[in-house]
């Protein structure tokens, strides 16, 4: 039985969740594309293929235009974004690792006390390279 | 401390330190500094080569223990702007231990996952205090195509069909 799906990530999960959905939006990648456009690549009646547009709309991931006959369908990546916000996973790595750099710096200024700086690791690279 | 807000793509974390500029720039651009706080908690940073000059190569190690083993993680990029206690822009992509850059959909990263990252880092001198902006963002995988999205999208797609 089909649930009703009102939250916007699961439908934008579901519409994407079919190979010819998945190949109109690559189409539409590129560009904008009539019905009959987006249809072509597929042996499938034009109903069926509007069916699949009409998913892609009501996920929010196409939007089709009010220009009189062709109306040309066009992606909408706002969706795709939010199935992606990989940025917000980043946050708390880097402030984990900006909290340690606080915590190394006080402990470099407690040894800095008892020694002056004087790390010097170049002189401890030795470039190897072996030709044998 | 404020966090500024953060677009789409990036994270953006500022950090004020108690510290002198010169020596917050040594912690982003000398190994021995940068290995002993870039790693996470439980994770060493075992390998860090770092030339810090304009189109010079770095190369990160990252070690962690799993359930399954140890695990280790490469990460290679380009300093593409180093401007000694100012600011730094580098870029970052996952890889193999040979420096071959993954696709997201190797690593198993998450779905849209940016292939290159780019962190640039802007210091400003508060008389002996630093403030420290961070951004940390996504360059689109789709500049070249859709190849990027598509590759995610089929994992996406994958992975809904394992739920169901």
């Amino acid at each position: 039985m089909p649930a009703v799906i009102d939250d916007p990530l699961s439908a934008a999960f579901a519409a994407l969740a079919h190979p010819v959905r998945r190949s109109m939006l690559e189409r539409l990648s590129v560009g904008e594309a009539t019905v009959n456009e987006l249809a072509a690549p597929f042996e499938m009646s034009l109903p069926a293929v509007s069916r699949h547009i009409k998913v892609l709309e009501r996920a929010g991931l196409v939007t089709q235009g009010q220009r009189a006959q062709y109306r040309p369908c066009a992606i909408d990546a706002t969706p795709l974004r939010e199935v992606s916000t990989w940025a917000e996973r980043y946050r708390p790595i880097w402030e984990g690792r900006f909290d340690r750099l606080a915590t190394y710096i006080d402990e470099l200024d407690d040894a800095a006390g008892a020694m002056d700086d004087t790390e010097n690791f170049t002189d401890d690279i030795t470039d190897q390279k072996d030709h044998t | 401390m404020s966090d500024e807000q953060n677009s789409d793509d990036a994270v953006v974390i500022e950090r004020t330190f108690d510290t002198p500029v010169a020596t917050i720039w040594d912690m982003w651009t000398r190994p021995e500094h940068f290995r002993a706080w870039y790693g996470p908690t439980g994770a060493t940073v075992p390998v860090a080569e770092m030339d810090v000059r304009v189109g010079g190569a770095r190369r990160i190690s990252m070690e962690m223990q799993t359930p399954n083993g140890p695990m280790t993680m490469w990460f290679v990029g380009e300093y593409r702007v180093v401007d000694p206690t100012d600011r730094l822009v580098y870029t970052e992509s996952m890889a193999d231990e040979t420096g071959r850059v993954l696709s997201p959909a190797e690593t198993g990263m998450p779905d849209g996952h940016p292939e290159v990252t780019e962190v640039i880092v802007e210091l400003a001198d508060l008389d002996g205090r630093t403030r420290m902006v961070m951004t940390h963002r996504g360059v689109p995988a789709d500049s070249g195509g859709a190849m990027g999205w598509n590759m995610a999208l089929d994992k996406l797609a994958a992975h809904l069909a394992d739920l169901d």
